[in-house]
């Protein structure tokens, strides 16, 4: 008899003589959408003697995959008083050899996740009740003083490290190791107390084996970093969660540098830090994260992760032009550099001076300029001496031959200028402003619009204004040859606005300078022409002597 | 040209400058109007002309272009009742005749180049009618006699009385001088022989030269004009003159010039505005340590207060001696 209301089971049962005297009341509500395939051989002589009184509320969501061979002797007495309110995905290989004689009472609310490979002495009633499915959110198997010790054995696994270029090599082992990476990242996240000095070595253990590789050497010289896709990291599944795992690690309330610092050493930093040249952008942005965390938290290495991120650089700008973190690098120095203190040490106007501005000069720029651009600005928003070196460094390296990083320069200049103070204006203006007056008329098109843009800048104008005497002089005369002579009519019409700028501003010098433009063409054309002239008497003067008729040249 | 030939055009350019004069009613008209009407004000015309100006300047184009733009301008200003919206057309349309009446051929712009670069909103055939309009409405004739002319002769008068001082009066400067009149429109009410009258005047005064001043006072009683006038003017420029001079830079904004850039320069404009991701590490006084021994020391309490002030990071009982330390190794 069954009292299940709402029960689709697909059940094949085969009883064997089932002998059942049972004399059950029960009063079951159970609402339960079990999708469940059982395939079940029982062979069950059942001498039941039944008296069960059941109360069973149960609301359960149950996926049950049972193989089940039950060879079953039952003599049941239950009383059962269940509410249970579940969801389980339940893997059960029960192999019952029962042999019953229970009584039990058991009121259960039950909230587990159940992986069980269960050796179970059931209680075959023929009063089934519900399969209780339940879903948990602790780690329910492993009591929990066995879970650091269960935490270090799966870490100690995880240290084995899998080929990925072999695609069909281990599947099953890849596969049960990213599921255990994932149940570290799990644990790490939400557990409490789970952090033993033990734990810290094997973390970092673990960690060094799966990250610390001989990174690939590029497939093509010739890779171009905007144009190409990156080869991507073949073995990310793992080295993924790898990651994910050990920043959460860091990040964790546990986590204590102090004992920490004796396994995250300079050694550690040194691989990390070669790690960046990896061709992929997803790891280096957990790189990144990991990098920038580490520097958070082990006040002793910052000097050393600096130093060393300087010599990246330095080797990346005279030697080799070949990195592919320096974006991420620069990101992580930007949040450095945001937290200075004032005033300013030497080391990092050095490391401003003779590192960052040389960065400028690298042909693979624009990869990385947003970043490096940001930490320029930022250093001058600390301290705004520096302004002057800063721009002369960057008027020394101006590009001569490529256009798309002048034009870069250009935006880093403006954004500079927007935070300039007045006084450091002044002491630049001339160099400065002579460069602009020859990118306004250089012929590649975008350069000269970039630049005239500045005059659409308020606060650069303000800058203008107070200085129109000095700096009016210096652009008027390539900026009124272009209004004339530019091929681009666009560029003409801001030419236009920028001329009318500095009328409104200065008049009078306006003026002047117009007059002495024009009478200074004035003499040019004079002077044109009379060259002509003296070149058209010349040629008459050799026409008359070769008329002579002799034919001889007199000397 | 000798002195009496001179005089003798003087005389006959006096004589025809009321044909070319605009009404004063209507300039009247014009000043007295407040902004926001319906009707042109005065501060609407002098922001025109100063983009006539601009636009002269610009082109390449003459004073005396410039010059006979704004006297079209004023007379049919004066004469007719034109709403604002279309005084930017009345006025580009005023300089295009002017050019073509004083410029040479090859130094003509075309006049949609005239419309893009002055950012005007209408088009080449309302200019066309424009001009037609305003043709018929002056009876336009190719020259008009206007200040710039008699500025010129005085000028040559002044050179041809004394020839070694030819570098003292410098026509550019009285010619711009004129212009900067010419934007207010008091200034046109004068009687343009007054008005260039004042200003030679005016520099002679500045350049304090009394054989100058002769000839001026000569011309005056040439031409018959009375001390008063002269005086009535002298008075007006001079204020006019000294603020043209000053130093002082007047904020351009009456009008938002457009700045049409190309999309790809657009689109890179404010890529490095961008906020940064991670978040601010603060620098400590004195993580700076070269060895890490002398870190385990200290460090101890520190861990927990990365963020916090100075002060904090340097608990412990070492801190003095630590300090200490600390400054010798940057000593």
């Amino acid at each position: 008899p069954n009292n299940k209301i709402n029960n689709k089971q697909i059940n094949l049962t085969f009883n064997f003589c089932t002998i059942l005297i049972s004399l059950s009341l029960s009063l079951s509500l159970s609402l339960s959408l079990s999708i469940s395939l059982s395939v079940s051989l029982s062979l069950s002589v059942s001498l039941s003697l039944s008296l069960s009184l059941s109360l069973s509320l149960s609301l359960s969501l149950s996926i049950s995959l049972s193989v089940s061979l039950s060879l079953s002797l039952s003599l049941s007495l239950s009383l059962s008083l269940s509410l249970c309110l579940s969801l389980s995905l339940s893997l059960s290989l029960s192999v019952s050899l029962s042999l019953s004689l229970s009584v039990s009472v058991s009121v259960s609310l039950s909230l587990s996740l159940s992986l069980s490979l269960s050796l179970s002495l059931s209680l075959s009633l023929s009063l089934s009740l519900s399969l209780s499915v339940c879903v948990c959110f602790v780690h329910p198997d492993v009591p929990a003083p066995e879970q650091p010790e269960l935490f270090l054995k799966k870490l100690q696994q995880c240290c084995t490290v899998f080929d990925f270029m072999d695609t069909l090599s281990d599947l099953k082992m890849k596969e049960y190791k990213r599921s255990t990476l994932n149940e570290l990242v799990d644990y790490v996240t939400v557990s409490r107390g789970y952090l033993t000095e033990q734990a810290y070595p094997e973390v970092v253990k673990m960690v060094s084996h799966n990250i610390f590789r001989t990174l690939p050497p590029s497939d093509s010289n010739e890779f171009d970093p905007e144009e190409d896709e990156p080869t991507l990291e073949a073995s990310w599944p793992h080295l993924q969660l790898v990651y994910e795992f050990f920043i959460r690690f860091l990040e964790s309330q546990e986590f204590q540098p102090s004992i920490a610092k004796k396994y995250i050493d300079q050694k550690f930093v040194l691989q990390l830090l070669e790690l960046f040249d990896s061709e992929d952008p997803r790891e280096r942005d957990y790189l990144k994260t990991v990098l920038h965390r580490i520097y958070g938290k082990f006040l002793g290495l910052r000097a050393f992760i600096r130093k060393q991120i300087n010599n990246i650089f330095l080797r990346f700008v005279y030697e080799t032009e070949h990195f592919n973190g320096v974006a991420e690098l620069l990101e992580i120095l930007g949040s450095i550099i945001n937290g200075f203190a004032l005033p300013l040490k030497a080391e990092h106007k050095q490391f401003l001076v003779k590192v960052l501005i040389p960065l400028h000069t690298v042909r693979s720029l624009s990869l990385f300029h947003a970043q490096l651009a940001y930490c320029i600005v930022q250093f001058l928003e600390k301290d705004p001496t520096l302004t002057e070196p800063v721009i002369r460094g960057l008027l020394k390296f101006w590009p001569k031959t490529c256009s798309q990083k002048e034009v870069m320069f250009l935006g880093e200049l403006e954004e500079i200028l927007d935070v300039i103070e007045p006084t450091q204006f002044v002491k630049i203006q001339e160099p400065l402003f002579k460069q602009i007056s020859r990118c306004v008329s250089s012929p590649h098109f975008q350069v000269a619009e970039r630049a005239l843009y500045y005059w659409n800048n308020e606060y650069i104008m303000s800058l203008i204004e107070e200085n129109s005497s000095v700096i009016l002089p210096i652009m008027f005369a390539s900026l009124y040859r272009i209004s004339k002579e530019h091929w681009n009519p666009a560029i003409v019409a801001l030419v236009y606005n920028v001329l009318k700028a500095f009328m409104e501003m200065n008049s009078t010098l306006f003026d002047e300078l117009t007059a002495t433009y024009k009478s200074d063409r004035q003499r040019e054309k004079k002077k044109e022409k009379e060259r002509e002239e003296l070149w058209k008497k010349l040629e008459d003067l050799e026409l008359k002597r070769g008329l002579r008729s002799d034919g001889i040249i007199p000397t | 040209m000798d002195a009496y030939k001179l005089m003798k055009e003087l005389r006959v350019n006096y004589e025809q400058e009321a044909h070319y004069r605009p009404k004063e009613t209507g300039l009247r008209l014009i000043e007295s109007t407040t902004e926001g009407d319906s009707r042109i004000s005065a501060k609407g015309r002098n922001a025109k002309v100063e983009d006539l100006w601009s636009l002269t300047s610009f082109f390449g184009y003459s004073t005396q272009t410039f010059v006979l733009a704004v006297n079209l301008l004023d007379r049919f200003l004066a004469m007719i009742k034109v709403q604002p919206k279309h005084l930017s057309c009345v006025s580009v349309s005023c300089l295009h005749m002017a050019a073509k009446v004083t410029e040479e051929e090859c130094d003509l712009s075309p006049a949609d180049e005239l419309i893009r670069i002055g950012q005007c909103r209408f088009t080449t055939s309302d200019l066309c009618r424009m001009e037609k309009i305003v043709g018929e409405k002056l009876g336009f004739k190719s020259n008009a006699v206007t200040a710039l002319t008699f500025l010129h002769l005085y000028h040559q008068i002044a050179l041809s009385h004394s020839t070694d001082r030819k570098e003292s009066l410098s026509l550019e400067k009285l010619e711009a001088q004129l212009k900067a009149c010419l934007c207010r429109i008091s200034f046109s009410k004068a009687k343009p022989s007054v008005l260039a009258l004042s200003l030679l005047r005016q520099e002679m005064e500045a350049v304090q030269s009394e054989d100058m001043l002769e000839i001026a006072y000569h011309i005056q009683r040439h031409l018959k004009i009375t001390d008063g006038e002269l005086l009535l003017w002298s008075e007006r420029v001079a204020p006019c003159l000294s603020d043209y001079a000053s130093p002082e830079c007047s904020k351009p904004n009456h009008r938002k010039l457009q700045w049409i850039v190309s999309r790809r320069t657009a689109q890179n404009l404010h890529s490095y505005r961008t906020v940064p991701e991670l978040p601010t590490i603060p620098e400590g006084c004195w993580d700076e340590s070269e060895s890490e021994d002398l870190c385990e020391d200290v460090m101890s309490s520190g861990e927990e207060s990365l963020s916090s002030s100075l002060g904090s990071d340097a608990e412990g009982p070492f801190f003095p001696l630590h300090l200490r330390r600390q400054k010798h190794l940057h000593a």
